[in-house]
């Protein structure tokens, strides 16, 4: 099978929603998962959430469509999507966890899927609706939420093969790990600015003594 | 839904406030008005628009003549009402005189310093507010003389009220009136200093009956949890919540009190109260009657407007006058906003500090107590097509109106309201395409529901045949495949079976 792209693992992309637990089980076992779908399945969520965003009918939905940038909601949920995997990743690691990263990437972005098909499901249904009718739309929204976060879960679960309890703990633990992540990134920025200010007023000084 | 754009708000101000630190003045607008005119819109976004009305004078003590003598710099004048006739009677509260203007504000016709109380000379002390009955009587809130005085058209004392007593008032309630108006029924209302249970009615011959539209005050959670926490100390030193008090009052002509409040949360600082004191006032599609809706940032400039009066107008419209930053707000009976003008500064045609506002006809006039000045301001062409056309659909000649909303599209094609007027009118003709064009531009979707639905009962209503045929022939296909499939599989099964 070919490590990135076959038809049998875009194929086994919807045996994995249906069948979250022993989809994903196989996925850990097996060479049945792929990153690169799962990467792609992250990249037309967001695309997806923008289109919802841009043109949902304004009787559901509140956002100026000309304040929507796709681009970088597309930057701000790879982002998210990394954050997840790098922290959930670095916590099971240490609390005997049997995944992979790659495992963890696939868990999430395969849990993608009822993601993308409710949001445009409801963005086509928010076509058709009028003043009182709303119920429709978000009723598909919070179906389709509601069985991607099972879905993610299971797999997180299935991956490390930890049980219920553990995972909830586990992705608490992915929280405070996500926090400190970004706590440290953001030191790490500041510190670089320091740095290249005062390399740069070393060079402004010279640059005008000399 | 209603939380998110709460904090989306929030969210946006921040981002603007930065914005408009590093754009500062880059908004170039084609004309030499002295301030900005702008609206907003279904986003709570600031949109420019032309502007409704302009400064188109200013009237100062000393050009005016009577008598022979220039009547000198006015001294903090604090109200002005207009007369059944349309004079214009103005409360010079630091000469403690009225003076009463025509029309144009051109000619003063009497001074009244003065008034013949029961054989003794009468004066006044601070006067802050008149008001002119439909008798033509002028009600004077004579403030530090603690009373009401109401004098005839020749200047003859009718009543005079003072030293309200009931029991909802303390023994010791000392009656400093500040604001005074009157309906059809000689009802006066009363607006007074340190008085914060509502507004003080008196019946027409004087007897004091009670409050209305007392405005209660709501304690956050939060505020709560801080008041128990606290010390006896530290809770002595913290603010009373106390309600506001009413700052501004003016009654429509079917007898209902309007009356402004200053509300720190510029949510609502109107109300238009019954005749059993309840608030019956319509709120827009924004759910704010409060003025600006941005108001972020640090300094004197920011904050919620601060309504410090109001003018009912006609045809269910209203202005208000916030004091924070010198704007006038005009809402109709809706309680969409209309328009909005106005600034402080210290250029013609800016206040300083607006403390009164009255609708002459086709002006409005605004009362500054600093500059002792009343500053005119004209309506425009746009100013009075939004006016006739609001005036039109009060009275429900929507049809009539679509004309004017057309040409206010012209002058402005960002303004919803007129898109939801021309699309009100398609939707009553039954042009259903068409007015959800336009509803939906206006984004009113109230009104676009309304002509979708109808929209698609005539689209389903036509092509239902097709439809339920389509349906009945998708059934028949799927039932007959199936059977086949069931066939074909029970074939396999048996030969399978026989191969074994």
């Amino acid at each position: 099978m070919n490590k990135y792209f076959s038809v049998e693992k875009l194929k086994y992309v919807f045996y994995t929603v249906s069948h979250p637990v022993d989809g994903y089980y196989w996925i850990r076992h097996t060479d049945k998962g792929s990153v690169l779908i799962a990467l792609v399945l992250v990249v037309l969520f967001s695309l997806s959430f923008s289109l919802n965003r841009i043109s949902a009918s304004f009787v559901v939905n509140e956002i100026d469509p000309r304040t929507v940038d796709s681009l970088t909601e597309l930057g701000g949920v790879l982002m998210l999507f990394a954050l997840i995997c790098i922290s959930n990743w670095s916590v099971t690691c240490l609390m005997q966890g049997e995944g992979r990263l790659k495992d963890i990437a696939i868990a999430i972005g395969y849990a993608m899927v009822p993601f993308i098909i409710s949001i445009n499901l409801a963005t086509i249904i928010s076509l058709f609706i009028a003043d009182g009718e709303e119920a429709f739309y978000f009723l598909i929204l919070v179906m389709g939420i509601s069985y991607g976060i099972i879905m993610m879960l299971l797999g997180i679960m299935q991956v490390h093969n930890y049980s219920l309890a553990k995972t909830l703990v586990t992705l608490f633990l992915t929280l405070v790990a996500a926090f400190i992540i970004i706590f440290i990134g953001l030191l790490l920025v500041d510190l670089i600015n320091k740095i290249y200010g005062f390399f740069y007023s070393i060079y402004i000084e010279i640059v005008f003594r000399v | 839904m209603g939380l998110s754009k709460r904090i989306r708000c929030k969210v946006l101000l921040i981002i603007m406030a930065f914005i408009n630190i590093l754009d500062h003045g880059s908004v170039a607008l084609a004309n030499e008005l002295p301030y900005d005119t702008y609206n907003y819109n279904f986003y709570e976004d600031i949109v420019y628009t032309p502007a409704a009305y302009i400064p188109s004078g200013s009237i100062s003590g000393t050009q005016l003549i009577y008598e022979g003598e220039s009547l000198g710099v006015l001294s903090n004048p604090q109200d002005i009402c207009k007369t059944p006739s349309g004079d214009v009677v103005l409360a010079d509260t630091g000469n403690h005189r009225i003076i009463i203007l025509n029309k144009d504000m051109t000619k003063v016709i009497k001074v009244i310093k003065d008034f013949d109380y029961n054989g003794e000379v009468g004066t006044f002390s601070s006067p802050y507010g008149v008001c002119v009955s439909k008798k033509n009587e002028l009600y004077i809130a004579d403030t530090f003389n603690n009373r009401i005085v109401v004098l005839d058209e020749d200047n003859n004392l009718v009543k005079i009220i003072k030293n309200p007593t009931s029991e909802v008032l303390e023994d010791s309630y000392v009656f400093s009136p500040l604001k005074v108006s009157v309906d059809y029924a000689d009802r006066i209302y009363c607006i007074a200093q340190n008085m914060f249970e509502g507004i003080m009615v008196f019946e027409n011959n004087g007897q004091f009956i009670g409050f209305i539209g007392t405005i209660e005050v709501e304690i956050s959670l939060w505020e709560k949890f801080w008041k128990r926490i606290a010390t006896k100390e530290e809770r002595s030193n913290q603010r009373l919540f106390i309600p506001t008090e009413f700052t501004g009052i003016d009654i429509d002509d079917d007898g209902f009190v309007y009356a402004s409040n200053i509300d720190e949360a510029g949510e609502q600082a109107i109300r238009r109260l019954n005749p059993r004191g309840q608030d019956v006032i319509k709120k827009g599609k924004n759910e704010n009657l409060g003025g600006d809706l941005w108001s972020a940032g640090f300094g004197k400039y920011s904050g919620a407007s601060q309504i410090t009066d109001l003018v009912y107008r006609q045809k269910g419209m209203y202005s208000l006058l916030d004091r924070k930053r010198g704007r006038i707000f005009t809402y109709d009976h809706e309680g969409n906003l209309l328009y909005i003008f106005g600034g402080l500064g210290t250029q013609a045609g800016t206040f300083v500090t607006p403390v009164a506002i009255e609708n002459i006809g086709n002006t409005i006039i605004v009362l500054d107590a600093y500059r002792a000045e009343i500053l005119t301001f004209s309506e425009t062409q746009y100013g009075s097509l939004i006016n006739n056309a609001v005036g039109l659909r009060h009275d429900g000649d929507e049809t009539k109106a679509v004309e004017l909303w057309k040409k206010v599209l012209n002058l402005d094609e960002n303004n919803e309201l007129a898109y939801v007027g021309i699309g009100k009118a398609y939707l009553t003709s039954g042009d259903y395409v068409n007015a959800m064009d336009y509803l939906k531009k206006g984004m009113s979707s109230e009104f676009y529901s309304i002509a979708f639905r109808r929209y698609r009962n005539e689209v389903l209503k036509e092509n239902m045949s097709f439809l339920l045929t389509g349906a009945v022939i998708l059934v028949i296909i799927i039932v007959v495949a199936k059977g086949i499939y069931r066939k074909k599989k029970g074939l396999e099964k048996e030969e399978g079976l026989l191969n074994e």
